[in-house]
Order: C-alpha cells, then structure tokens, then sequence
C-alpha cells in the first residue's frame, strides 16, 4: 500500500507536488479572456504572506467579497522556509479566491528546493500578461538568491517584452517582489533596470512586495511610482484601478 | 493504492484502536491469570557485559518521516525495560522526489515506556515517542547561511538540519531466542518537523492534520542473543 498525498512526507524539501501546478499559466489564460477589450482594470495586490496562513485566508475571504476586481497578484513570499507544503498549504488558501490570481517569486520562495517547487505549482520565474489595455510584467528581482546561476533582473525577457509588446496593450504595470536599491535586487542594475521599464508603453507604476511596510517612493526621481504593499499580517491589500484617465492605488485595510 | 485524507484517518483510528484493544484485553488477562507468572512488560537485556554494550542491539527499516523515502540503520536500547533507544539511520531521497538524489543521516531518540506481552509470541506497545535531527546531503541546503547575505541572520533558520516530534504504537512479534533475530517489532510513528510546529503555533486555522505526518517501520532485534 502506498500511502500518498499531503500525509507522507519523505522530506520537507522534496519536490513531489501534491495538487495542482502550472497555476500562472492556467490563471493568465482566464484573466486574459474576462478582460478581453475592457479599458478600466482593477486588480488587487496581496504580499508576503509566509507563515501567515490566517491572515491569508481572511484576505481571500475579503477579497471574495468585492465583485469589482478582475484579478489578484501575489507580490511574492509565499513560502517562509522555501518547504513544499507551505506553498502547497498557500496555493489552496489562494485557489479559494473567486477571480484569478497570479503569483511572482519572492526571496524566501528561493529557499533550499523552493525554486523548482515554485517553478511547477506557478511557473516562470518571469511573466506578462495582457489584461484589457494592460500590459503586466511580473519580474524576478531576487538577485542575491540566484548568484549569478540566472539573470536577475532578466533583461533578455524585457527586451522581448518589449519587441513584442502586444498591440492591444497600450499602457504598462511592472510588479516585482523586490524593488531597486534593496539587498535582494543588486545595485548596479538599478538604474539600468529602470531605463528599460521606462522604454515600455504607458508604463504607470510599479508593484512591490518585500518590505512588508507600505510605502510610495519615486526612487529615481523620473515620476515612476513604486508602490510597496505590506504584508499579510498587517491585514491590508492594494487595489491598483487603470483607466483611461491614469491610475490610482489604494492601501485598503480588511 | 491511493488513500484518501478521509480514508487515511480511517485507517489510523483502526490502527490505534486494535493496538489500544489488544492491550486493555491483554491486559486484563494477564492480571486475572495467577497461572502465568510472566510480568507484563517482558523486555529484558541479554548479552551485554563490557565492552559489549558497545555493539548495537537492533537494525530498522523506516518508511517516509522526513528522512527520505527509505531509511536504514542501526541502534542501541537501553535502561530499564529497554525503554530508550538510539538508532543513527541513513535515508535516500531519490531524484524522482527531489531535484536529484539525496542521502539523508538521522540520529533519532525513543522512548518506550510500556510493552505488554500478549500470550506467548507477541507484545504491544502501546505508545511510543521521541525527537529526531534529520541531516540532508546537497549544495542547497545550508547550517549556516552562505556569506552573501548581508549580517549573520538574514533568514535565521537552517535548512539542512530538520528536527521532528512523534508519537506512535508498536507492536512485537517475538521469535525463539535460540537465533540471532529475536523479535521483530512493528511500528508506525505521526510526526511533525519544527517549522510546521512554529507554524502550527501562530496559525489557529492551521489543523494538526496540516502539519502531521504518517511513517511506519520495522525493527528487527538481531544482537546480544547469549543469555
């Protein structure tokens, strides 16, 4: 007899997921078919929600109870210890969410096996997607965590984005888990990371998680916003609304 | 077979309540029954004097509990009743369970404190418990953290060394004593690794069937057969 699923376990790091995997990939597909054409996107942004598993399960309650939002993105840090059944444990919290969610990589979810772990349940380690007029990229900047094994920031991936930035697309969200001139992204791609962002279409803000403290910071003084969303346990999300007048992103407490 | 989650804690009240039976029925008999003068807890040390106490009294076979799909190894009980034992087990993580294969190293220390002996050739074990410190091989894995991080506690935790609480229930086939196997004692232990627990501890929402774990073994008694 063989005894499966989350009840044995042969190691905390093993990579034998149980569940549901390829996540992204499956959730892009829906979002990009339930916006299609729309010119008014909203999206919620939630972060950081390692270990904080009762406060992740109260934010998708709260977000459950909005019917305004087209989909929800997960600034990274799903994981604490980068262990297979705290990604398995949060993704089933998050499959409860009504509208579609998408997940970018964060530091701890780098830990040990974690990698490979977060590579099958969500995907690549960088995304975009169109929703509406939206272009979203979801980027990998945990530099430190690769060490040189991969690019990160990959601007390889930016510069395909950006040759082949869809004609439906006319304005751009950047979210990443760790922003600019913090431990994790490498200072001295900073400025070049934000010369080839600025190069994209109607670009409005950036996205991030990491800091678990909300803040708005205008890092290289050029107008671009990034908006750092705190974490779970401070039991806020942000709601990020584009329009045709522009953008506006709210810290809303549940 | 798959097992359900509903199924699978079927299974484990049906496992505990036959060995929780067999040892409230064995023990009742076994006290009403002037003619057998047996104690009920029969575990005895044979064989050990001097330097001999050195020599392990046991191999195991463990399936699953953190420490790979598969472990093996050797150990020593020892105290009064053979109450405690020490086993020192290496395990293998395979490549189709991992990014590639691992060899695990586990030192595991249990506590036995009851053994009730059932007619002539079996005994339970009605609880068993005890704490074990996995060790896995590999470059991803750290005890201390790589110094590119910035301080001395970035992330404040290793990732190469595990450790895990259980519980569990025995039961011991005994053979003749006349051979080098003497009894064979199967066992299954629930374990939980101390992350889970810290997690477990912040986390009301968090079930312990979130964070336990099913592992089963066998433990063959095979030295200090001169009595």
């Amino acid at each position: 007899m063989t005894l499966t699923s989350c009840q044995v376990d042969y190691h905390p790091y093993d990579t034998r997921i149980q569940g549901e995997c390829g996540i992204n990939a499956k959730n892009i597909s829906r979002i990009e078919a339930s916006t299609f054409g729309k010119t008014t996107i909203r999206f919620a942004v939630i972060s950081d929600t390692q270990r904080w598993y009762d406060e992740t399960r109260e934010a998708v309650d709260a977000l459950n109870a909005r019917t305004d939002i087209d989909f929800v993105l997960h600034a990274g840090d799903m994981a604490d210890f980068g262990m297979k059944a705290e990604f398995e444990r949060q993704r089933d919290i998050l499959n409860r969410l009504r509208v579609p969610y998408v997940v970018l990589l964060g530091n701890h979810d780098c830990l040990a096996t974690g990698e490979e772990i977060f590579r099958s349940i969500f995907g690549a380690f960088n995304f975009a997607f169109t929703a509406g007029n939206v272009r979203v990229l979801g980027l990998n900047t945990n530099a430190l965590e690769f060490d040189l094994r991969e690019s990160v920031p990959n601007f390889e991936f930016l510069e395909t984005e950006l040759a082949n930035y869809p004609s439906a697309a006319t304005k751009t969200v950047v979210a990443m888990h760790a922003k600019p001139y913090t431990e994790q992204f490498g200072d001295n791609v900073a400025k070049g990371f934000q010369y080839v962002i600025t190069r994209f279409p109607g670009l409005q803000c950036c996205i991030n998680g990491h800091g678990h403290n909300f803040k708005i910071v205008d890092i290289f003084d050029d107008g671009v916003l990034y908006y750092e969303c705190d974490n779970i346990a401070k039991r806020t999300y942000l709601l990020v609304t584009v329009n045709e007048d522009g953008y506006v992103c709210e810290r809303i407490k549940f | 077979m798959f097992v359900s989650g509903s199924s699978f804690k079927r299974l484990l009240l049906v496992v505990a309540g036959v060995l929780t039976v067999s040892y409230a029925a064995a023990g009742s008999r076994s006290f009403g029954d002037s003619v057998d003068s047996r104690p009920l807890d029969d575990r005895k040390h044979f064989g050990y004097d001097s330097w001999k106490r050195l020599l392990p009294t046991h191999v195991k076979v463990q399936y699953a509990g953190g420490m790979g799909v598969v472990s093996v190894g050797y150990g020593w009980d020892y105290g009064r009743k053979c109450r405690w034992e020490t086993d020192l087990l290496t395990g293998v993580l395979p490549r189709a369970y991992s990014e590639r294969t691992h060899m695990t190293f586990t030192l595991k220390q249990n506590y036995i404190p009851w053994s009730v002996r059932c007619g002539g050739c079996f005994a339970i074990e009605p609880f068993s418990c005890g704490i074990y410190m996995n060790f896995i091989s590999g470059e991803n894995y750290w005890i201390r953290e790589p110094d590119r991080y910035p301080g001395d506690q970035y992330y404040n935790f290793t990732s190469r060394l595990r450790f895990h609480l259980y519980v569990g229930q025995r039961v011991t086939f005994y053979l003749r004593s006349d051979t080098s196997l003497r009894n064979i004692t199967l066992y299954y232990e629930l374990t939980a690794n101390d992350l889970d627990i810290v997690a477990k501890c912040g986390n009301r929402t968090l079930g312990l069937d979130d964070i336990v774990y099913f592992s089963a073994g066998l433990k063959l008694q095979i030295f200090g057969t001169d009595r």
